[in-house]
């Protein structure tokens, strides 16, 4: 008599043989396993990297509670160093020699750049992550922040030119980089620095600390004045607490946070559904066997061990191989989210890649566990039957009515098999559903972030720009354009024929009786209607005494549209009327009027610049060059196109179409394993129907219809959800970044619309049942007969 | 051995061979046999010996490794899987052992479906399914389940389905072997009574009697090779 371990061996022996006679089930079992646990590994690493990426990178970075600029003429390099040791300090870098730059790229202005000189990217505070490309070790050779790749296209290798300098320079991009307190625009070696200085500005540098107290702005204002202090009056030229870099960070990639959540809670749940829906199909169709076995005498607790050992060996593939592929698969999107969140880097924990792979093979061995206890529990006789055929009397009713119907049989009898086995067909369903909301979600988010795109940057109104090419270009040295030079601007843009529009913008802060701090204030120098701001309430102000404001101005005042509040410009305390509520994201209040509502703003010094709007037909480079011509090289002014065309959703819409994507695809393997399942359960009877005269087209057209009815039902269910989910995103990716939403950003699905991309549910649906539909339908019907 | 040929005949195999695996003896050597319109042939051979694969290339379900089969005037091993199928359903009934009905469709839907299969009328298909039923004596189970029926009623429907196309050629796979003696005889008169109208019928069988009592020939098959005949050429 053999041993118990032996008995347990042989179990075990029994059904990896069964496994390996029905290799394509082990094929698909690991394959969705695969899927699964690459998109459960992403969707973790996604859900961490949403969880406060700007915090975690600040700690991962050593980011700088404080940048300081100093003028380095007025104090020694002894006295600045000296300030490495002041109380509270607890790390400290540089100074850095650093210059304000204008840059050229293919004769474009390219703004202004704050280049640092650093020998490396490391040190103790702000070490800045290299995205790609290497750091400079040559003069004319300059690392970029991330922002400047995606924000304008540039490239590893372009040149960019230094414009202002009495001797002509270039700086050809060598790679790109993140700090994450934004402590520069660009980096070069530090001997670069002196030649990229404007004459007759002062010599700068950049110091980096680190504090033991700097969470709130009354501490850093502490650790300010310490730094201050301890310097020669008039060395410290500028400031930037991290709190800015936050914010910055905040009202940028943060509001990512929202749709990454949704994707990844889908691809998780989608998961969890598929891996069962395959663990206990692949356990039911074993059924047959197994009651082979037990009349051999294979006891229920041996049957258990067969089962789950016939699905854990191309589970454990699967695993092993999906959290290797969810790895790779994040790397790219984690690539993506940090420049969204302006973190430099992220990677997958290593939490993740246990978590994932260990869940779906929990999960594999809890969904294999239940029907192996039932199957236990049957006698030999009764599991070789559930085997052979679904529960008798399951979807016959549905058959008799298909019969009734006006339909071409194969047809009628595709729409029919899916009640026979009504629970595999319900999770089926659910796949489905999750994959096409997935699918129109994405295409939803699409266009409503399109919307706020073009609402925030006003690309799609404002194709031009004028814009200064910073202080130091106007009347004298570190002066802005006085007004003279502004009038050239305006008449220029005047004469141009191609001008529709424009209007010049000017910004100021404010101070509004009952509001800490200060208010921005845009106030445009004539009609501004055009500029196409989003209004979430009310109207444009389009008459003297009108504002309108942004949400967090109605949020800190407790305004409401139609309200009237009191503005202090300086020099004088306007009451204005509220006239509506705008989409300008920001966590601090901002008005938008007139110059004739806020007087006294309109100083050359205000003067931001002008918003071109053009004549149909007008070419925007063709104007752009016109403009910069009739304007002259020694204008402190510059046309350029709009760039802004806002690199977080840029960045945003390639994530969700990545996300979206591997959605659809883990629902079309769903589906696919769903086909394979009824098609191996069905084979008999597909044999049947080839030996009654039923072609290999009809075959095809019967199992694609298979999943007909749930696919219909899925887009039925996925339309509407994929709507509400997509107000409710947008909604809470708007709160992050302090904002109210116009009711059209969300409005983005009309009827035909939505009846369209419903249809994304079949489209997944015949995806994947199309492969096991092509293999029944060329079956041969001997072959399919003798099948068991 | 070699069957006889006659003018008219409704099936005809020439050498046909049939291997499934390379390295293993062919299911069916080389082949040649005839069946003339209205005649009732049986087939018989010990287990293993190659009556089903015979019967599954004239129904065109399977494809010889080599050879012609032609039925009802076409060569079938020729065709595609498209044209087979509409040759199957067009000219071709067969009756199975186990029945085949499919049990998710009544006995009526189970019957009409080669009708539908084939394009027919669904006016036409359901008279002629009621009437094959009425023909059979089961008419009163039109709307009745597979699984609910005896063995002998499941094989009276597999029969009304195999006619419902009205088919020049009806084969018959051990028709009688899941039947108990009685019933297996009830089956065996009605297939007579379908050979008396003029049905042309090859019956896989093994058993002697059957086959003595009702077909007018009966050829042998023995490790896939045509052993012998009896009766040869007496018409039915």
């Amino acid at each position: 008599m053999s041993s118990p371990r032996l008995s347990w061996l042989g179990a075990v022996r029994t059904a990896t043989g069964g496994m390996l006679r029905h290799k394509m089930q082990a094929v698909v079992i690991g394959l969705v396993l695969l899927v699964s646990t690459a998109s459960a590994t992403l969707g973790l690493a996604l859900l961490a990297a949403g969880n406060a990426p700007f915090m975690h990178a600040f700690a991962a970075q050593d980011g700088a509670d404080l940048a300081v600029s100093v003028n380095t003429a007025h104090a020694t390099t002894a006295q600045l160093a000296a300030t490495r040791s002041l109380h509270g300090v607890t790390a400290a870098a540089g100074p850095f020699a650093e210059a304000t730059v204008q840059l050229q790229y293919k004769g474009q202005s390219w703004g202004q750049f704050t280049m640092v000189g650093r020998t490396s990217p490391g040190g103790p505070v702000d070490r800045v992550v290299l995205a790609s490309g290497h750091w400079p070790d040559a003069p004319g050779q300059v690392v970029l922040d991330t922002a400047s790749q995606n924000g304008g296209g540039l490239q590893l290798r372009n040149t960019l030119n230094v414009t202002g300098l009495p001797r002509a320079r270039s700086l050809t991009v060598v790679g790109f980089a993140n700090s994450v307190t934004d402590s520069a625009d660009g980096w070069v070696v530090p001997g670069e620095i002196a030649d990229l200085q404007t004459p007759g500005t002062p010599p700068s540098g950049e110091l980096l600390y680190r504090f033991t107290s700097a969470g709130s702005e009354a501490q850093i204002g502490t650790d300010l004045a310490e730094v201050t202090g301890a310097l020669p009056p008039g060395t410290v030229t500028g400031h930037y607490p991290w709190l800015a870099a936050e914010s910055q960070n905040t009202s940028n990639g943060a509001i990512m946070e929202p749709f990454v959540v949704a994707f990844a809670l889908i691809g998780l749940a989608m998961a969890v559904l598929i891996v069962g829906n395959v663990v206990s199909g692949a356990v039911v169709a074993g059924y047959y066997r197994i009651g082979v076995l037990k009349s051999v005498g294979l006891t229920p607790a041996q049957v258990v061990v067969a089962y789950v050992s016939r699905v854990g060996l191309p589970a454990l593939a699967g695993v092993v191989t999906g959290v290797v592929a969810g790895n790779v698969l994040a790397m790219p999107v984690l690539k993506q989210s940090a420049q969204a969140y302006g973190v430099g880097s992220q990677q997958v924990p290593l939490w993740a890649s246990v978590v994932a792979p260990a869940g779906m093979l929990a999960l594999t061995v809890l969904a294999a566990f239940g029907p192996a206890l039932r199957a236990g529990r049957l006698s030999a006789t009764q599991a070789i039957a559930a085997g052979r055929a679904p529960a008798a009397g399951r979807g016959y009713a549905v058959h008799r009515l298909a019969s009734r119907l006006r339909l071409p049989r194969p047809v009628g009898l595709g729409l029919a098999a899916p009640f026979a086995r009504p629970t595999r067909t319900a999770v089926s369903l659910a796949a489905i559903a999750f994959g096409a909301t997935a699918v129109i979600f994405a295409f939803g988010l699409n266009s409503s972030l399109g919307r706020a795109a073009a609402a925030q940057t006003l690309s799609a109104t404002v194709p031009v720009e004028i814009q200064p090419n910073g202080p130091g270009t106007g009347a004298g040295p570190g002066q802005w354009p006085d007004a003279a030079q502004d009038a050239t601007v305006t008449a220029a843009l005047r004469a141009q024929p191609g001008t529709a529009h424009q209007v010049a913008v000017y910004q100021d802060g404010v101070k509004m009786p009952g509001l800490p701090g200060t208010v921005n204030a845009f106030e445009f120098g004539g009609d501004s209607s055009w500029l196409g701001y989003g209004l979430i309430a009310g109207h444009w102000s389009g008459a003297p005494g009108q504002v309108d404001v942004n949400t967090s101005f109605l949020n800190d005042s407790g305004l409401s549209v139609g309200d009237t509040a009191t503005v202090d410009t300086g020099t004088a305390q306007v009451t204005v009327h509220i006239a509506g509520e705008v989409f300008y994201p920001d966590s601090t209040p901002t008005v938008f009027g007139s110059t004739r509502t806020l007087p006294g703003l309109t100083t050359a010094g205000n003067l931001q610049q002008w918003d071109v709007a053009l004549r149909p037909g007008t070419s925007t480079a063709g104007y752009v060059q016109a403009v910069n011509g009739a304007l002259g090289g020694g204008s402190p002014w510059t046309a350029t196109t709009q760039k802004n065309g806002g690199q977080f959703y840029s960045v945003a819409v390639g994530l969700v179409g990545t996300l979206s994507l591997m959605v659809g695809i883990a629902a079309g393997l769903g589906v696919l394993n769903t086909v394979l399942m009824t098609t191996r359960d069905r084979v008999h009877d597909l044999g049947i129907f080839k030996a009654l005269g039923m072609r290999p087209g009809q075959v095809l057209t019967m199992v694609v219809c298979w999943i007909a009815i749930p696919a219909v039902v899925a887009g039925v269910i996925a339309a509407p959800a994929a709507v509400a989910l997509n107000a409710a995103t947008v909604r809470a990716m708007a709160g992050t970044a302090h904002t109210g939403v116009p009711a059209s950003f969300t409005q983005v699905f009309p009827p035909s619309r939505l009846a369209l991309l419903a249809l994304a549910a079949l489209v997944i649906a015949a995806a994947g049942a199309l492969a096991p539909a092509s293999w029944a339908a060329r079956a041969r019907p001997a072959v399919a007969l003798r099948t068991e | 051995m070699t069957d006889t040929y006659a003018s008219g005949d409704v099936i005809r195999l020439d050498g046909v061979t049939k291997t499934y695996q390379a390295d293993a003896p062919p299911a069916v050597a080389d082949v040649s046999m005839s069946v003339a319109a209205g005649q009732v042939v049986a087939v018989m051979g010990p287990s293993g010996s190659g009556k089903s694969t015979l019967l599954n290339l004239i129904a065109g379900l399977d494809r010889p490794t080599a050879g012609t089969v032609t039925v009802a005037g076409r060569r079938i091993d020729t065709l595609g899987e498209s044209a087979l199928a509409r040759f199957r359903a067009r000219h071709v009934g067969i009756i199975f052992q186990f029945f085949n009905l499919l049990d998710d469709l009544t006995v009526e839907d189970n019957v009409l479906l080669p009708a539908q299969l084939a394009g027919a009328s669904r006016r036409v298909a359901r008279a002629r399914a009621g009437e094959l039923l009425a023909r059979m004596g089961i008419e009163q189970y039109r709307n009745a389940y597979p699984a609910r029926m005896s063995g002998g009623q499941r094989q009276r429907v597999a029969i009304a389905r195999a006619l419902v196309n009205e088919p020049e050629v009806l084969l018959a796979d051990e028709p009688t072997g899941a039947l108990d003696t009685a019933t297996g005889q009830q089956i065996g008169q009605l297939l007579r009574q379908l050979n008396e109208r003029g049905q042309t019928m090859v019956l896989v069988t093994h058993d002697a009697v059957l086959a003595r009592r009702y077909a007018a020939r009966t050829v042998q098959i023995v490790d896939g090779q045509l052993a012998g005949a009896v009766g040869a050429g007496v018409p039915a």
